[in-house]
């Protein structure tokens, strides 16, 4: 994933992710969150998930943790993946304004 | 009632797939492999859908953390050999494999090289890679094997002036060609669209 830490910009599958584990999650959960978030227009591939989620939790965005009944792996977003997911949040609210002054908000 | 079939599909990942789907078109669903064995039992004719996928580049822990990613979402997953190797106590070393895993042991990677996965049919079709990215290293992780034993056949053919190796040579471009075409075809979408 190429991520744009610099300028803040996420792809749309991380920022998914990101705001998914607000609640934490297992991988199903997550992939399941997205199709429904989009009405099935992303869809994530088991192997592709397994990578997003390997290197968000190598960035320090998101970390493992055990469900309940501590048998199912899942993952919760960190303090340090807030504070990038704020920031993008902020990034796209600018993007949108900018965008509804030129083409119109009523599209 | 189980019923077994002796099959063997060495580096034919495709075809491994495509004969398990039309198991299961037939009504039957994997339970156990061995090196040659693939036992099934009968299931709703279509009820699931396999995939196979090579992990031969991952480390023992590597690998067994995604296989339990796998099982966590809900899939069936088996491991299978990619080549016949019967020998107890080998250990290979594999240059072409991710940091961590390049030794490969019977009780690490090794005779492990493949994963077969099965999901309950739900109408959409099993791809583990979605992203063109992911497509494009996964297919890397395909070529270099086949890549390193050209090379092999290639210096041996050279240094011993021999035929015989250099049409082994010829015979392992085939999948070196296969796959890297796969490849550059993956990292152009790649530069046009995320997916």
């Amino acid at each position: 994933m190429r991520d744009n830490v610099k300028g803040g910009a996420l792809t749309e599958v991380t920022f998914y992710i990101l705001l998914s584990l607000y609640t934490p999650k297992h991988g199903y959960a997550v992939m399941q969150f997205i199709e429904e978030k989009t009405g099935g227009r992303l869809s994530l591939g088991a192997g592709t998930l397994y990578g997003a989620l390997s290197s968000l939790q190598e960035k320090g965005w998101i970390e493992p943790c055990r469900d309940s009944e501590g048998r199912k792996k899942e993952y919760l977003i960190t303090a340090q993946g807030k504070k990038i997911a704020e920031k993008e949040l902020v990034r796209l609210n600018e993007l949108v304004n900018t965008a509804t002054g030129i083409v119109g908000g009523t599209v | 009632m189980s019923k077994k079939y002796y099959r063997f599909f060495g580096g034919l990942l495709t075809a491994q797939a495509n004969w398990l789907n039309k198991m299961s078109e037939k009504g039957y669903r994997l339970i156990r492999t061995e090196k040659l064995l693939y036992e099934f039992e009968e299931c709703k004719p279509d009820q699931v859908k396999y995939c196979v996928e090579f992990i031969g580049q991952k480390s023992k822990n590597n690998a067994e953390n995604y296989h339990d990613f796998l099982e966590d979402m809900g899939y069936k997953v088996f491991y299978k050999n990619i080549n016949l190797n019967y020998s107890v106590g080998k250990v290979r070393w594999r240059p072409w494999a991710e940091k961590g895993g390049r030794v490969a042991a019977n009780a690490t990677t090794f005779n492990r090289e493949l994963l077969i996965v099965e999901k309950e049919n739900d109408g959409k079709p099993l791809e583990l890679y979605t992203s063109h990215e992911d497509k494009e290293s996964y297919y890397v992780n395909l070529r270099n094997p086949w890549f390193l034993i050209l090379l092999m056949f290639a210096v041996f053919a050279v240094v011993n002036r021999s035929v015989i190796f250099c049409a082994l040579a010829l015979i392992c471009l085939i999948p070196v060609l296969a796959y890297q075409s796969q490849i550059m075809k993956n990292r152009h979408e790649a530069n046009i669209k995320e997916w």
